[in-house]
């Protein structure tokens, strides 16, 4: 199947601030692959309204992403959220990963 | 260094606590994201793109070893071993759970430090020059005056919420402006009158972000005791002229422009006379309370630095030769000499530095440096008083700690924001191209060849990057979904300040270093001599022959043309 | 309704009338700074307390009789609305008001402090917040630098 455009809505986890994706049961989780994936750009905007009005406390400024979604995974379109979906592209410096010894 | 006192030790607890109440009550949902924002941003709290980012205020830059160790402590303990070092002098952690915040202002209170107004829409840290009461040329030690700004702008209540983000900065050298007060909301530079008497240069209007502005003096000389009288006028009218409906139009710049400086002036004037109570009058006794605490160390009694710096410099030790040539700074007291150490090395993000190095630098700071370290807004850290029989004993230890690369104010010690890879605003990576600049120059006898160039790196047009006044910019630019790079020249921050300028058509990321080569090869063929520094060559030849150099062939021909659409 | 007033919880006196309502008979009305620009003379005529409600966009010199008016009301559009700070120091400090400085429109517990300290003394919160416990926040940040509203000396002058 080729991909095809579909839209997710995501948040942040208000607790540590990752990425949180509305599953299709309207439950939260932190990977993209399980985000409930939408046809429509504006039913991802009633969510993220929902979203809003609802979650006072779990998640954070929910907001619509694109996606394109095929038989083996789900993939963001903008660069700026294929980054925040997989992490910091550069090193994270760990603590002893400057010393030379 | 400047010691808090009981009343100023107490805000800091008091506002640990507060903000221990505003996270609970998040955390609980009696207050919404909306209402928590302001409250986290007045804290330094942000919500980045994979989480939470807490920035942690260092007035004008300066540590103690034991504040140096305390951010080690956080970084082991709240975050993942290694802090941030960021343009504005300050330190920031990319990983912190919202819930351990209030405990990490507790450490922080401590240790006399805190995240006061290190974003949201108020007065922000205070920086000034890192060589601030050291430098030979400097007129005053400009730190009293910014910890007195400090105290003034900590919870003013009246200036808590702006049209924009406010920054000012200080300098005490009116000579060589190392503070860039020309590229701030308010700059001041300390100055001498016709008739001897110090006082203040106050500029207004300046910045970087989407349109960059170089400062205009509004007043030529304010008498010291005026400080805080004149800055709150400047901020009232700010505040109730500043433009509200546009973010991209809040910055005081913008209403500089708008009115007019003279228009500007008047009404700061007026409001001025309207307010300058005795009582906001600075008294000598607290200039004098504060400026004692800046007090010099206890310097030895020792010869001039020179001929053991010039010994040292063309000794058998290359590395060390570079290092003493490129990383070392003249101070005002012989026998004494400025360390800058290079927190810009392949393979690490420029500024990053891990809890290891943090606590070692602690240590370096103890054995060589009074206990003092200064955060630079290059990325860099300032250890100020290292007695120059040391160097060559401090240099083996900082090589060991991965810190001697001897590259300050070269190539490859660029500024770069955090882009992409952490920043919710960022349209672009930033941190990318530095570690390819810093993997593709690293070699010294090209770094000493190309001389002192600036290349300074911001993923979006807010310019945490300082993109506008690099000598080499750049600047990353979304263009439907994918990272495009604009490419400037020819800015600077100092006093001979000038703005960059766009080069040609946006490139793709694969081509943005080879761009960079291509200028700097330009550059070696088109300068007049060895001593004409990058600078004076693209002022003196203009754009053309860099132009052609980036342009010309086709295929950054085809590559241009992608980006220009 | 109730409202805050001098660090206490208390029944509102005053009634807001919004422009077009009828005025009320008696009693204390708090009316827009257009409609009592434009019906200045028989509104201080009528009431032996008036209040007026004014849009963060003016300044005290837009407000004419000030030292008639009972009330201020100074309205935050916004939680991040910045003007009357500045608007209400203007008012206390340099026009020499001494009636009652009320902040209307967004407000919430977080910014009373700041607000007090500006020279409010009474405060309409946002619909729906709690009073009783807003008022732990002028026991927060008691310590301070500036000289503001609550007090003409800064710290240097108190240390």
């Amino acid at each position: 199947m080729p991909p095809a455009t579909h839209w997710v809505v995501t948040a942040s986890f208000t607790d540590d601030g990752s990425n949180a994706y509305r599953r299709a049961d309207g439950t939260w989780s932190r990977a993209l692959a399980e985000a409930g994936l939408l046809t429509e750009e504006a039913t991802g905007k009633v969510h993220a309204a929902q979203a809003v009005a609802d979650e006072q406390r779990l998640i954070s400024d929910p907001y619509v992403i694109e996606v394109h979604a095929s038989d083996s995974k789900v993939e963001a379109l903008s660069a700026r959220e294929r980054i925040r979906a997989t992490g910091p592209t550069v090193p994270i410096r760990r603590p002893d990963s400057g010393l030379r010894r | 260094m400047y010691q808090y006192d009981d009343h100023d030790r107490r805000i800091i607890i008091e506002r640990a606590q507060q903000f221990r109440g505003q996270v609970a009550r998040r955390l609980s949902g009696e207050i919404t994201e909306e209402e928590f924002k302001p409250l986290r941003l007045q804290n330094g709290l942000y919500m980045q793109l994979h989480a939470y980012m807490l920035r942690v205020a260092i007035p004008y830059g300066l540590l103690s070893s034991t504040q140096v160790r305390r951010l080690a402590d956080i970084a082991r303990k709240y975050d993942r071993g290694y802090a941030h070092l960021t343009t504005r002098q300050n330190i920031q952690y990319n990983w912190p759970k919202l819930g351990d915040v209030p405990s990490i202002l507790d450490d922080l209170a401590d240790v006399e430090m805190h995240a006061v107004q290190t974003s949201g829409n108020c007065v922000r840290n205070i920086t000034s020059d890192p060589f601030a009461g050291i430098a030979p040329d400097e007129l005053e030690d400009p730190r009293p005056y910014c910890e007195i700004m400090r105290q003034w702008s900590t919870f003013h209540p009246e200036f808590a919420n702006l049209p924009r983000k406010f920054k000012i900065a200080v300098t005490g050298t009116p000579g060589e402006d190392r503070a860039a007060v020309r590229f701030h909301d308010i700059g001041i530079r300390i100055v001498e009158n016709a008739a001897k008497e110090r006082g203040f240069e106050v500029l207004v209007g300046g910045g970087m972000g989407r349109t960059p502005h170089i400062g205009a003096v509004i007043r030529e000389f304010l008498p010291k005791r005026h400080l805080l009288s004149y800055m709150e006028s400047i901020l009232r009218v700010y505040n109730l002229h500043g433009r509200r409906d546009n973010k991209f139009k809040a910055r005081i710049k913008i209403l500089v422009v708008a009115l007019g400086v003279e228009e500007f002036r008047r009404r700061v004037e007026e409001d001025w006379e309207a307010t300058k109570t005795p009582e906001l009058e600075l008294p000598d006794a607290e200039v004098a309370r504060v400026t004692k605490f800046f007090a010099p160390p206890a310097y030895e009694k020792l010869p001039a630095s020179a001929d053991q710096l010039t010994a040292l410099s063309l000794g058998r030790d290359r590395e060390l030769g570079n290092w003493i040539k490129n990383n070392v700074v003249g101070h005002k007291v012989p026998g004494y000499s400025a360390v800058v150490i290079s927190v810009k090395m392949p393979g690490v993000p420029p500024g990053d530095v891990s809890d290891t190095q943090l606590d070692a630098i602690a240590g370096v700071a103890d054995r060589y440096s009074f206990g003092h370290v200064v955060v630079t807004h290059t990325q860099n850290l300032v250890l100020p008083d290292v007695k120059t029989s040391d160097l060559a004993k401090l240099h083996a230890e900082l090589v060991e700690l991965d810190l001697g690369k001897a590259n300050v104010g070269k190539l490859t010690d660029v500024i770069t924001c955090p882009g992409l890879d952490y920043c919710d605003l960022a349209n672009a990576r930033s941190i990318p191209l530095s570690l390819e600049i810093a993997e593709r120059f690293d070699r010294i006898d090209y770094l000493n060849d190309v001389g002192d160039v600036s290349i300074k790196i911001s993923g979006c047009i807010n310019a945490c990057g300082h993109h506008h006044v690099g000598n080499i910019g750049i600047l990353g630019i979304d263009k439907r979904g994918e990272e495009f790079y604009q490419l400037m020249l020819g800015g600077s921050p100092g006093n001979d300040a000038s703005i960059g300028k766009i080069l040609g058509a946006a490139l793709p990321q694969d081509a943005i270093v080879d761009a960079v080569e291509k200028v700097l090869d330009r550059y070696l063929v088109v300068r007049e001599s060895a001593d004409e520094r990058f600078l004076d060559t693209v002022r003196r030849v203009g754009f053309e022959p860099f132009r052609q150099a980036v342009y010309g062939d086709a295929l950054f021909g085809a590559a241009a043309e992608k980006g220009a659409e | 309704m109730q409202i805050i007033r001098k660090r206490e919880i208390t029944e509102d006196d005053f009634v807001h009338v919004p422009d077009g309502a009828p005025l009320p008979e008696g009693g204390k009305p708090i009316v827009t700074l257009a409609r009592y620009t434009a019906e200045r003379d028989a509104l201080l005529a009528r009431y032996s307390a008036l209040g007026v409600r004014v849009p963060p966009d003016k300044l005290p010199s837009d407000i004419p009789d000030l030292a008639r008016l009972a009330l201020v009301a100074l309205e935050f559009p916004k939680f991040t609305e910045g003007r009357p700070y500045s608007i209400a120091r203007q008012l206390r400090d340099r026009h020499g008001f001494e009636g009652e400085l009320r902040a209307v429109g967004w407000v919430l517990r977080d910014q009373l402090r700041y607000m007090e300290r500006c020279g409010f003394d009474a405060f309409e919160l946002k619909p729906g917040k709690p009073l009783e416990s807003a008022l732990e926040a002028f026991g927060e940040l008691q310590l301070t630098y500036q000289a503001a509203a609550d007090d003409p000396r800064p710290i240097y002058r108190r240390r």
